[in-house]
């Protein structure tokens, strides 16, 4: 400033001391700070310096016109000051273009830089906020952002309704105000739409105190429909990324559960066939015995009733097995309803069990007169038969599995209760799931991990629902719900049992 | 920030709106009975300049305080005090002195905060105030070579009374009224509406047709052209000066260096 200032004083000199008047070669000189200016400062710098170029010649035009008018001297004099004007104006402006279009770059080179990595929208648009307000020459910077329902805002706490921002955002349209209010200088607002697919994804609002002019407004704009677009881009890059995480994430959980299923049907066919052989030995090993050796009668009788056993065993698993196989196929199991009084079938069960084991006390307690049901007479022997079984089986020697049975508002509960010690909250949601079996429990009690599984599905198929509470270590309760004879009825109308 | 925590509602007033068009009616009414007056020789010759201040500077100033939010009381106040200073003025050189009235009741107004929309009573620095000066040396030191040179005038030191009378006129009606309205209420408010070049455009061309107009200037080609050009670059600079230092001192101060200096010129 100082330099071309002294530019202008020299050149004034110089014409001063040359004494030509309005004619002097030497003023020409005053284009070059003129120009200077206009390089340096762009279209003020320029037409100030012109300006004042024009002021210090001035008074040699002016007092050739007064003391000879509009001479051809004179006359070079003015066109030499409408050179000095233009040439300043018009640099200056050329400049000032100039500037405007490399920071407009530079600034779409920031934007691009600070996008590049993969951020939340909240962060990158605190980035992008402050990559800008280092850039664009404001007082203020603000970014909104449209996160599905959600705005994210940086460089503000909420955006009002009825703002500029909110209008921005209704609208897609930019908004200029002329004056926010306050100082003696007009404070400048400008709100530009954040566009995508010509969809409104944000707003870029710009304050300063001074001037902004319609260029810069433009600039601003073009600004924020790149924004638009690099946000949307980057949002799409995360997403995918997302899903493809996502996406690895499933495999290898599916991959995990089918390996664990793999391992639970070898398991299972192990557990299994130990399962089949051992009533098999018992069948095997007392027919032997029977046919090879005279045993007397009460023998004979105590044998057959251990053979009897096991082959109800035996039979009992090859059902179980043969619904598995109808569940995994998504079939229902089948059966024959017939209208069934409860009572009777659970005390017949429960007898069973009391005749076969002396280590439980086995006690029941029906209500009087509960409702007939609609039910598989022999589905709900196994279905009680799995419950009795497992209850027996995981409570100690000595204690007491209580089963008994209470009408409800359209149905009729069965509950087995057993004093173990209980099945984990975490194991609880998995206990009907097919080969499943309680960690703790599968080395301290022998079974196939399929018998809840049976007991859900046959259960199911009467329209029932079966659920099991337990509170370590006080103990489990199974309750088993079927819907009462009318119910049960609709619910075969409906199709749902075969 | 503004532009998001703050409803939006465009701009409904105009320009003009806060203009106290029944004073000026007044004013105007009053000028006109008081120059028939001086027609049919009730009121002197001389009464032509007390009516044109108070008319005109009245108008001016009385119009930048109603723009201001001031009430009509001190609008009406200033315009007294402006009639009274005149009149002394008139009256006699040393008379002039009363033209400290208006201006001191525009510091006293600006003093409890109620001019600072037209930029006065807020903080300026001596850098701005500076700036002012400089500016007001520069146009003026142009001015008295350009004329020298020009149309043969001089800075003359023989008429002293009438140069401190015509500086004190400066400050308490010419200047004040005109940076009052021109700069601090109509480039103030042009700002607001349009870019700062086109207020710039509209303050600084309704200055000089001011000038222009005045009754009470001499009407020579030479003289209106010259003071065209000066009015018209003292009041683009002095446009920039309050947009720049957000106070309208440092215009005052340009413009009362200038004038001063213009006061001093003559012929011979």
């Amino acid at each position: 400033m100082s330099l071309i200032a002294a530019a202008l004083a020299v050149v004034t000199a110089l014409v001063a001391l040359e004494d030509a008047g309005a004619a002097s070669l030497l003023r020409h000189a005053y284009l070059v700070p003129v120009l200077a200016a206009a390089l340096r400062f762009g279209t003020a710098g320029g037409a100030l310096a012109a300006m004042a170029a024009v002021l210090l010649s001035g008074p040699f035009v002016l007092s050739e016109i007064e003391r000879s008018g509009l001479t051809t001297e004179a006359v070079e004099g003015l066109v030499t000051f409408a050179m000095l004007g233009l040439v300043g104006i018009l640099s200056g402006v050329l400049r000032t273009r100039a500037g405007r279009h490399r920071r407009r770059y530079e600034v779409l080179v920031t934007i691009q830089r600070t996008l590049a990595d993969e951020a939340p929208l909240d962060v990158a648009l605190a980035r992008l906020r402050a990559a800008l307000a280092a850039r664009l020459r404001v007082d203020a910077v603000a970014l909104v952002g449209r996160d599905d329902e959600r705005l994210v805002i940086a460089g503000g706490d909420r955006v009002v309704d009825g703002s500029l921002a909110a209008r921005v955002l209704a609208s897609g349209e930019a908004l200029f105000v002329e004056d926010a209010g306050g100082g003696a200088r007009s404070r400048r607002v400008f709100a530009a739409p954040l566009l995508s697919n010509d969809q409104t994804v944000g707003v870029l609002a710009v304050e300063r105190s001074g001037e902004m002019s319609l260029g810069e407004r433009a600039t601003l704009e073009s600004i924020g429909a790149h924004i638009g677009i690099a946000l949307e881009n980057a949002r799409l890059v995360s997403r995918q990324r997302r899903f493809a995480t996502e996406l690895g994430e499933r495999v290898a959980a599916a991959r995990r559960e089918l390996e664990e299923l793999d391992r639970a049907k070898s398991a299972f066919v192990a557990i299994a066939s130990h399962e089949l052989r051992t009533p098999l030995t018992a069948l095997q090993g007392f027919s032997e015995i029977l046919a090879v050796r005279r045993l007397p009668p009460e023998e004979v009788t105590r044998l057959a009733e251990v053979m009897r056993r096991e082959a109800r065993r035996l039979g009992r698993i090859v059902s179980d097995l043969l619904d598995l196989s109808r569940i995994e196929r998504g079939l229902e199991p089948a059966l024959c309803r017939i209208p069934l009084k409860l009572e009777p079938t659970i005390e017949g069960t429960v007898d069973i069990f009391r005749q076969g084991t002396a280590t439980h006390l086995i006690s029941t307690e029906c209500e009087p007169a509960l409702p007939v049901v609609d039910a598989d007479p022999d589905a709900l022997e196994r279905v009680l038969t799995n419950l009795i079984s497992n209850a027996i089986k995981y409570s100690p020697n000595g204690s007491t599995v209580r089963v008994g049975a209470r009408a409800l508002d359209g149905g009729v509960a069965i509950v087995v209760t057993d004093a173990g010690r209980g099945i984990p909250a975490e194991a609880l949601s998995r206990v009907f799931e097919p080969y499943y079996r309680v960690p703790d429990a599968a080395g301290s009690a022998r079974g196939t991990g399929i018998g809840l599984a049976v007991v859900k599905a046959l259960v199911e198929a009467h329209g029932g629902t079966v659920r099991v509470d337990s509170a370590p270590p006080l103990g489990t309760r199974v309750t088993v719900v079927l819907p009462a004879r009318a119910v049960a009825a609709t619910h075969q109308h409906n199709g749902s049992v075969p | 920030m503004w532009a998001l925590d703050h409803p939006y509602i465009p701009r409904a007033e105009r320009l003009s709106t806060g203009t106290p068009l029944t004073l000026l009616v007044v004013l105007a009414a009053g000028a006109a009975v008081a120059m028939i007056a001086v027609q049919l020789g009730a009121l002197p010759e001389r009464s032509l300049r007390v009516i044109g201040v108070v008319a005109g500077h009245g108008a001016l100033l009385a119009t930048a305080l109603a723009w201001a939010g001031v009430g009509p009381r001190p609008q009406v106040i200033s315009v007294v005090m402006l009639g009274v200073a005149s009149i002394a003025a008139a009256a006699s050189p040393i008379g002039a002195v009363a033209y400290a009235l208006p201006a001191m009741w525009v510091v006293w107004l600006s003093a409890r905060g109620r001019l600072t929309t037209l930029g006065l009573g807020t903080p300026v620095t001596a850098r701005a105030l500076l700036a002012g000066a400089l500016v007001g040396a520069g146009l003026s030191g142009h001015l008295l070579v350009s004329a020298s040179r020009t149309l043969g005038v001089q800075v003359r030191v023989d008429h002293a009374a009438e140069v401190l009378s015509s500086m004190a006129y400066d400050v308490g009606a010419n200047v004040l009224a005109a940076e009052c309205f021109f700069r601090g209420a109509l480039f103030n408010r042009a700002q607001r509406r349009w870019s700062f070049a086109a207020a710039t455009g509209v303050a600084t061309a309704a200055y000089v047709l001011r000038y222009v107009v005045d009754p009470l200037l001499p009407k020579n080609a030479e003289l209106i052209v010259g003071a065209v050009f000066y009015l018209a670059l003292l009041g683009a600079v002095n446009c920039w000066l309050l947009w720049w230092s957000e106070s309208l001192v440092p215009g005052f101060v340009s413009a009362l260096v200038f004038f001063a200096v213009y006061r001093t010129l003559g012929a011979g």
